[in-house]
């Protein structure tokens, strides 16, 4: 009884900031918007009816999905080193190395973003040294397409993973290591037979979250890929704020929330049965 | 005596209302940055000193985010006044956030243009008329373009800024080069292959945070613009900026005044619209601002008309595109530019 007291303020701040809002934008999903861009209110499946046999849905779809996997794979990937480096310094420096690997979240997204078009930008610094040097005549190409969310998204969901991945991998028993390596087993072997399969849930949590993240991200798709990246979160926003299509923006929300819900509860249970094994 | 009790009568009788109309405060919802900036000045500060009455100024962000608002305080408005483009004014007016005022309510409305008047689906007239230009760097285009085939020559490839539909510079870029080709802004047809070469030469179709800021960060050569803000750059550049009105054409932006449906404070609303639209507040912000006066009455310096549409030599030049229609075109030609202009610009 205490315990669901002591739990009544977050219930009901999460009811106010998210379940309230979430029924609002459902409600407005199904209304209509008229031939002179007015919404109407109604009770219609229309919307979706139009969003879900849109080929263009599905092309933002797949290119959501894949942009949010490679980068959530890439900042995983990224993320373990450093973990691994973290987990192996002396005690006493863990604790700066961890602050220094999460750093960039002290940061805002939006000055993080900006930061990479002053160095990615076809007069930034990159391309400055690489003409400098005579390596390229003209400016390679790092921002204002694909590459540029590629390596903006990476970079700002490796901080995430870092979190996820120490948590995880503080918990591993270093004694492991130790008999593997005393029975004769290299450092790689010793890496790839025993401290990476100990180490898998974390990676597939911290994969979870960052392609969860990747999926909603907007702001590094809008600023970073010049209008040529098409992404769901970057069509909300232009269903919302240009074309004023609320009902469409809306219902593409819905069902990417309602994506989301379904990805999640499936990796909860195939992670369930994987460690009912 | 009869005469003496009428007169005094109709004195205070009249005077009643007056006094009953100044005072008091109303909310103006409008945009933000330099355009608050300057309509505080030029219209809001001379009609609070005139009446009394206060005028709380609300950041209204984007024309759209400001119909949000209405929707969201429909049932209990807190703004009496909103600033906003025509189209979403179209929109508030059938959605019935706004009410519908003619010259019957304000008869400053009569001396509105007759474009003016019929703007924003019968509700709000218009307040201001801006028009697309193109911005260039000044510096590095040589000589100063009047065209906006200047954007394709190949030594700028690379150094373009395009707002893309749904953005509406985009879709008046769209019209411009539609019209341009065959008298038609309607028909696109020849204007996406058009599009279509010049898509490799741009930079960025979502310049942010703008395509002046672009120029002058050595970012972009060239960009599309609105003519207000794109002379008052200009002048703050020293002349860096450079704007043209293109041969091509242009396309009218137009902002309208509205009175919000079931404002709390409807006379001081009303008395504030008229303000705006008077010959005396339309001047002061065209001279401040460059946005073209929509009162016929309003007579701005030779100077500062000439860097508005609505000098002779530029009125000639705009097409008359109806923002209505646009709606209705609007998500067809957002696909082709997806599908035609921005695939094949392989950066």
């Amino acid at each position: 009884m205490i315990g669901l007291l002591l739990c009544l303020p977050a219930a009901l701040i999460l009811a106010a900031g998210f379940v309230w809002p979430v029924l609002l934008l459902g409600r407005i999903s199904f209304n209509r918007t008229n031939d002179m861009g007015a919404m109407e209110q109604a009770w219609t499946l229309e919307t979706y009816a139009r969003i879900v046999t849109d080929d263009f849905t599905w092309d933002l779809a797949l290119n959501t999905i894949t942009l949010s996997a490679g980068a959530a794979a890439a900042a995983v990937a990224l993320a373990l080193p450093v973990t691994l480096l973290i987990r192996s310094a002396p005690p006493r420096w863990r604790g700066l190395l961890a602050l220094m690997a999460v750093a960039p979240l002290l940061v805002s997204g939006t000055a993080r973003v900006v930061g990479w078009m002053a160095i990615l930008g076809d007069q930034g610094m990159i391309n400055a040294v690489l003409t400098g040097l005579g390596i390229t005549s003209d400016p390679v190409r790092l921002i204002n397409n694909l590459t540029g969310v590629r390596i903006g998204l990476t970079e700002s969901l490796m901080p995430y993973c870092c979190l996820v991945l120490i948590a995880g991998m503080s918990r591993l028993d270093s004694r492991l290591e130790e008999a593997a390596a005393t029975l004769g087993a290299t450092r790689s072997r010793t890496f790839l037979r025993v401290t990476l399969p100990l180490a898998a849930p974390a990676l597939a949590a911290a994969f979870a979250l960052a392609f969860v993240l990747g999926v909603s991200a907007f702001i590094t798709p809008r600023l970073m890929g010049g209008g040529r990246v098409f992404v769901v979160a970057t069509e909300i926003f232009d269903l919302a704020l240009e074309t004023v299509d609320w009902p469409a923006a809306s219902a593409l929300a819905m069902l990417l929330l309602g994506t989301l819900i379904v990805a999640m509860v499936l990796r909860g249970v195939l992670s369930g049965r994987g460690a009912a094994r | 005596m009869r005469r003496i009790l009428l007169a005094t009568i109709a004195t205070f009788g009249l005077a009643a209302p007056a006094a009953a109309q100044g005072g008091g405060q109303i909310t103006l919802q409008a945009y933000a940055g330099i355009f608050r900036d300057n309509y505080t000045q030029t219209v809001v500060a001379p009609f609070t000193a005139a009446r009394g009455t206060a005028v709380q100024y609300h950041d209204g962000g984007t024309s759209a985010a400001m119909l949000g608002t209405l929707r969201a305080q429909r049932a209990d408005p807190q703004i009496d006044v909103v600033i906003m483009d025509v189209t979403t004014a179209a929109i508030a007016c059938a959605e019935g956030l706004v009410e519908k005022i003619d010259a019957s309510t304000l008869p400053v409305i009569g001396d509105v243009d007759e474009q003016g008047r019929q703007a924003g689906g019968e509700c709000g007239p218009a307040v201001t008329y801006d028009h697309l230009v193109m911005v260039y760097d000044s510096r590095a285009v040589t000589p100063a373009p009047t065209s906006l085939s200047a954007m394709w020559a190949p030594e700028h490839r690379g150094r373009i800024a395009l707002s893309a539909p749904p953005n509406i510079q985009g879709l008046a870029l769209t019209a411009i080069l539609a019209h341009a080709d065959g008298g038609n802004w309607r028909n696109i047809g020849a204007a996406m292959p058009k599009l279509r070469e010049l898509a490799p030469a741009v930079q960025t179709f979502t310049p942010n945070p703008d395509g002046y800021t672009l120029i002058l960060n050595d970012q972009v050569r060239f960009a599309t613009g609105w003519n207000a803000r794109a002379q008052l750059y200009s002048d703050q550049s020293q002349g860096r900026i450079g704007v043209t009105l293109p041969t091509e054409g242009t396309v009218f932006q137009i902002n309208t005044i509205n009175l919000v449906a079931n404002s709390k404070n409807r006379e001081q609303a009303l008395a504030f619209i008229a303000h705006a639209l008077s010959p005396e507040a339309q001047v002061a912000f065209t001279e401040r601002m460059f946005y073209g006066p929509t009162n016929t009455r309003a007579q701005p310096s030779a100077a500062a008309l000439a860097r508005t549409a609505m000098a002779p030599e530029s009125r000639s030049r705009v097409i008359p595109l109806d923002w209505s229609e646009m709606v209705r075109l609007r998500d067809g030609w957002n696909q082709r530019w997806r599908r035609e202009v921005i695939a094949a610009s392989n950066r």
